[in-house]
């Protein structure tokens, strides 16, 4: 888990430039998977073929990322966001472009306030000298990412893109370990969820399943004087009730519970109040998926150092497999 | 109708947990249509065939079942409990109500205040938010956590109340009155002669983004769809422009999210059988059902019906009743002009 769990997270893939990591992922879930195709948005979907349920299990391969809008005389680059991205969390910030192009994100300093920070009095500074040098390595609509490849402390481990490259690490550790099942299982690493949800939106459509479970990560309530939040890092993995996204179909969420509880495995209930993962898009797909979300407790998300416990990710995926290897009436 | 509507609102249909109150709902339908559907999520569609052949438009009507509410989010040291809302939730409400928390068993709440004198000058000109008010079950803290869990439901008290003439109130009149609606439409449909097929959706999961009506819409595959909602009564504080006579007749909504032509037909209806009607303008996609009935599928020609309502998303919803005897009556009267031909109205 943690030498997958260091790949993906040290891979390129902003929200629409999803190519590297999709190559990578492919190539873990090959040999396991009876069929792997890539969708028209660019999600990589790996089917287990059976004759049960069709459940569609997500989570997605992006990652928020800064895009270029500008090259100023001096060679300093302006940027936006693709997803979610909070001026507090890039200062001072090494980023890298799909080249391996690396730069330090700064922001003008004659501002006075600095609350007043916005993502526009901003820059990206590669150490070019010039415009034209600046051109030569990097262009407008380029997206560069966090460079903060992962750190081990004890059972927990920090990086950027946690959320939810460890979502795809639990998917795929899932699909080596998942045998005894009679349902058709669609695991799809989604594109495009940090910018709403699209990738999850569209593969769902496609496959049209019985049954969806996304794999997300979602906050914590554990660190000091936090916004109260019943979720701690290392207490397992969270069964969502609600979301801004989607309120858990109750009986998902029951049978999570149940299988669970029948398994020891630890568990904590979720309820976040903003924010949202794939299954918001899922389950209102056609005439309505019933859907559920196992979400890993991660600290700092959207910055630099997403923290998860890898003892989290490894309950959740022996929760993914007790549920798809058992019956599902929902 | 009135007896329809007090059981309806006693019974809890929290957003996303609709299925006591959708088999509340599927009974009393069931008395009035040809065939009752409940999906998995909890949708229930009345059928009602009329005496056209498949030339003749599918209608469908939807109007939400669900309410908002509070869920425990966490639960403190000392056994209070946090939490956060479903839906529209007014925070200015909230203190001292009485709630029903549904863990275990089903518990009474208060949401916690502090007393006047307890509070700094500076405290007592404050509003204080939600997140940091607190439920008080009066329970030792042990023996709430083994009653109440994360997750778990608080739903408001609050009964139909008659008040003097034909307004009653109460909490999630938003818009189990417009279930009540759907049922009337029924009845007065058997009085009329008619050729479409109706479908009567009470829906789930408006007050989280109009969910409900995304995937029902999606398995009626409608014509025709018509939206039957809740709109501001009018108050002395508020603005003309925004809200409309509590005794000037139902709310017939305009703009880009209603099919014009549509829209304008049932005006004419409602002209024709000397029925006032009040119109509104919506310059944005609208905060019903409608808004995603439009854009279902292909695309569906949709209008929206509203019933005017004071103090919405409060426990004290007040609104008229006679409004949901016209609003049926003109909405059946409808569907009944809608004969060969029907397709003209949908030209632009």
């Amino acid at each position: 888990m943690k030498r997958l769990l260091e790949l993906l997270t040290g891979t390129y893939g902003p929200s629409g430039s999803e190519e590297d990591i999709r190559e990578v992922i492919e190539k873990e879930v090959r040999e396991y998977a009876d069929e792997v195709y890539t969708d028209a948005l660019g999600s990589l979907i790996a089917v287990k073929k059976g004759k049960g349920r069709k459940v569609m299990l997500a989570a997605h391969m992006d990652q928020i990322g800064l895009i270029v809008t500008g090259i100023d005389d001096n060679g300093f680059l302006r940027f936006s966001n693709v997803g979610g991205i909070s001026p507090f969390n890039v200062i001072h910030r090494k980023v890298r472009f799909q080249n391996g192009v690396t730069g330090v994100v700064s922001y003008e300093t004659e501002l006075e306030d600095i609350r007043n920070l916005k993502l526009g009095k901003m820059y990206i500074d590669i150490g070019a000298k010039s415009k034209d040098e600046a051109k030569a390595l990097v262009n407008i609509g380029d997206v560069a990412v966090y460079d903060a490849p992962m750190a081990v402390c004890g059972d927990r481990v920090t990086g950027c893109a946690m959320d939810d490259r460890a979502g795809c690490a639990v998917l795929v550790e899932t699909l080596k370990r998942v045998r005894n099942t009679d349902h058709e299982l669609y695991f799809v690493f989604t594109v495009q969820e940090e910018v709403g949800l699209r990738g999850a939106r569209t593969s769902a459509y496609g496959i049209m399943p019985d049954i969806g479970i996304s794999v997300d990560v979602t906050l914590t309530g554990d660190t000091p004087k936090s916004r109260p939040m019943a979720i701690n890092l290392g207490e397992g993995p969270a069964i969502k009730v609600k979301d801004a996204s989607v309120i858990a179909h109750p009986k998902v969420k029951e049978l999570m519970i149940q299988r669970a509880r029948e398994a020891g495995i630890p568990y904590q209930l979720e309820v976040l109040e903003a924010g949202g993962t794939d299954s918001g898009a899922i389950h209102l797909t056609g005439a309505g998926v019933p859907s559920g979300v196992i979400s890993i407790p991660c600290r700092y998300v959207h910055s630099a150092q997403e923290m998860v416990d890898l003892k989290d990710l490894t309950q959740a995926v022996e929760l993914l497999v007790t549920i798809l290897e058992k019956e599902i009436e929902i | 109708m009135k007896d329809f509507l007090k059981e309806l609102i006693e019974i809890p249909g929290v957003s996303g947990y609709e299925a006591e109150i959708a088999g509340y709902i599927a009974n009393e339908f069931r008395q009035h249509c040809d065939e009752v559907v409940t999906d998995p999520f909890y949708n229930v569609y009345g059928i009602k065939r009329g005496a056209g052949d498949k030339s003749n438009p599918k209608v469908m009507l939807a109007a939400h079942m669900d309410e908002i509410a509070l869920m425990v989010k966490d639960i403190d040291k000392s056994g209070f409990l946090r939490f956060t809302n479903i839906g529209g939730v007014d925070q200015r409400i909230l203190l001292a109500q009485e709630v029903i928390v549904h863990g275990r068993d089903k518990l009474t709440g208060i949401v916690a205040v502090m007393p006047p004198h307890l509070l700094s000058p500076e405290d007592a000109s404050r509003a204080i938010e939600m997140k940091d008010m607190y439920i008080d079950l009066g329970l030792p803290c042990e023996r709430v956590k083994e009653l109440v869990q994360v997750g778990d439901l608080i739903t408001f008290k609050s009964p139909l109340v008659s008040m003097l003439g034909s307004f009653v109130n109460g909490k999630s009149i938003d818009d189990r009155a417009g279930v009540v609606i759907l049922n009337e439409v029924m009845k007065e449909l058997d009085k009329l002669v008619y050729q479409a097929e109706v479908c009567c959706v009470a829906t789930v999961q408006e007050e989280v983004g109009t969910r409900g009506a995304i995937i029902s819409t999606y398995r009626a595959e409608p014509d025709i769809g018509i939206a039957i909602d809740v709109t501001h009564g009018d108050t002395p504080d508020a603005s003309k422009d925004d809200t409309y006579a509590m005794d000037k007749g139902i709310v017939v909504c305009k703009g880009p999210n209603m099919h014009p032509g549509l829209t304008e037909r049932f005006l004419e209806i409602a002209r024709e059988y000397r029925m006032d009607c009040q119109v509104a303008v919506s310059p944005r996609p609208t905060g019903t059902d409608a808004r995603s009935m439009q854009i279902s599928r292909a695309g569906v020609p949709t209008i929206l019906v509203e019933i005017p309502l004071r103090y919405m998303h409060t426990t004290v919803e007040t609104l008229n009743l006679d409004h949901i005897k016209s609003a049926a009556r003109l909405i059946a009267l409808f569907i009944a002009s809608l004969k060969e031909g029907w397709q003209e109205w949908l030209r632009y």
